[in-house]
């Protein structure tokens, strides 16, 4: 548990100029956002707009029989509800706390009319918005072509980027509805990471111990998002 | 054979005239363009002006079938508005791993990354239907976009739909079975080439789907012996669009229903 949050630690809202953060950071709600939680599900009007600290949201579409996979993992680099200024008013994905912790929150008027200042917030948010479709074009081949350990890797050093430390609280199920596997396929792959001492998985804790080895055993998908954010969004990193 | 002596030497002067009369000819078909209601919906659903302005600086183009039109990470020139074409949007990890996660008919338009403020490419765009479409360039597309909030709102929206074809289709691609999704490919693709008969090879629609040859060939023989399509020679018709719809998953109507819902 974070001490005290701050909105810096958003690297979207860190890089806004000062005049941008002036306006905006007053109207910034802290809220809690615990594991598991629903932020919205498909269909759902948008409210708000949320900046997470040391929180991660994954965003999963829902298919008509119930099936879901993960789409994109929104942290500390982004901000969940791009929707509301594309004028899609209802969200066609599910938000759904992965990792424990905070955001900051604004309510969709409020962002709606700073975007319409065309300032740099707007620029932000669409140049961020890219780097999302380009995580969700890597994520739907990756969900094709790579293997489940793969996925695996990958997906966990998505999440790393997200978290301050190393540990992970997460459950095997958790991250089986995330990739969209049955969970069997998930103890199968950590079981195999585990034997080879990259990560410890214990009572739903996985902390990764050898990071660089993690980043081998990934299919490029991690890299190409990697690489693809950071050049749209070339702002402070965690690691 | 008697030499022609009277024809004017190749001048400035004649080299500029030709000039100016294809210019002329050129300038009378964007009138004509501007003039008529384009193939293209989006253009369509503008005002009359605001379209007039957006054709006069457009020029018509013929896709060609096969076409790169940006590669991952290409500089986005030109925007596209397809009038009677269409083109896939390919998300590619390498030459063995690619899956077509959009599709742009004349319901839309190639080369939103503008909007976001990007200049380049997040997938490989190819023309999977030949035929015409209008052509912007990136720079006067830009400062058009700025200047008018109804193409922008419109846009926007559109952007909205494209975002959550790409995340339906990752989810299909990942759930569904080839049959169905089979099915569903070639309702959206009879819905932008607006005919029940195009041209294709099992091997491109393998690449379409990001499976493997042999696992078209068997889905694609099911569709034919329950008679909903008849695939000959490089040529896919379509037999039962009533047929293939309940044969494909349910990604098909909704992506139709949500397009219909935003854009209208």
């Amino acid at each position: 548990m974070p001490g005290i949050a701050f909105p810096q630690q958003n690297h979207i809202l860190d890089a806004l100029p000062e005049a941008e953060r002036e306006r905006l950071y007053s109207h910034l709600k802290l809220v809690a956002l615990p594991l598991g939680l629903v932020l919205y599900e498909a269909g759902d009007a948008l409210r708000h707009i949320y900046f997470p600290t040391d929180s991660i949201v994954s965003l999963l579409y829902v298919l008509k029989d119930g099936s879901s996979a993960e789409i994109c993992v929104v942290g500390n680099d982004g901000v969940i509800g791009v929707s509301l200024f594309m004028g899609g008013e209802t969200t066609t994905s599910r938000a759904i706390v992965q990792s424990g912790g905070f955001a900051y929150r604004l309510t969709g008027r409020r962002l709606k009319r700073e975007f319409e200042r065309q300032g740099e917030t707007m620029h932000i948010l669409l140049r961020y918005t890219q780097a999302l479709i380009t995580q969700m074009a890597q994520t739907a081949v990756c969900n094709r072509h790579h293997t489940v350990d793969q996925q695996l890797c990958r997906w966990l050093l998505l999440s790393l980027d997200r978290l301050p430390d190393n540990k992970l609280a997460m459950t095997q199920e958790l991250i089986a509805n995330m990739l969209g596997v049955r969970r069997e396929g998930v103890t199968d792959a950590a079981g195999k990471l585990q034997k080879l001492g990259v990560i410890t998985y214990r009572r739903g804790l996985i902390t990764v111990l050898d990071r660089h080895r993690l980043e081998q055993l990934s299919c490029e998908c991690y890299s190409v998002v990697k690489k693809e954010t950071d050049r749209l969004l070339p702002l402070r990193l965690t690691h | 054979m008697r030499q022609r002596t009277d024809s004017p030497p190749c001048n400035r002067f004649t080299v500029r005239r030709t000039f100016l009369a294809c210019a002329h000819y050129d300038m009378t078909l964007r009138i004509t363009a501007a003039a008529t209601p384009p193939g293209n919906l989006l253009l369509a659903a503008l005002p009359d002006n605001e379209r007039r302005r957006l054709i006069l600086r457009s020029e018509p183009v013929e896709l060609v079938l096969g076409d790169v039109l940006y590669e991952v990470d290409d500089r986005v020139r030109d925007v596209y508005f397809p009038t009677a074409s269409f083109i896939s949007l390919v998300s590619q990890v390498d030459k063995d791993s690619r899956l077509e996660v959009g599709l742009v008919g004349t319901e839309g338009m190639l080369g939103l990354s503008l909007l976001l403020g990007v200049a380049t490419s997040p997938l490989r765009a190819l023309v999977q239907g030949a035929g015409p479409a209008l052509r912007i360039d990136a720079a006067d597309f830009s400062s058009a976009f700025k200047r008018s909030p109804v193409l922008g709102k419109l846009l926007n929206r559109y952007l909205y739909v494209i975002m959550t074809q790409l995340a339906q289709m990752a989810c299909c691609a990942r759930f569904h079975v080839v049959e169905a999704r089979l099915a569903r490919w070639l309702l959206m693709t009879r819905d932008r080439a607006h005919s029940n008969e195009f041209r294709l090879t099992q091997e491109f629609l393998a690449y379409m789907l990001g499976v493997r040859r042999a696992g078209i060939t068997r889905a694609a023989s099911t569709l034919q012996k329950r008679k909903l399509i008849h695939y000959t020679r490089g040529r896919m018709t379509i037999l039962d669009g009533r047929g293939l719809e309940a044969v494909s998953c349910k990604c098909y109507a909704d992506a139709r229903r949500m397009y219909a819902r935003l854009m209208n």
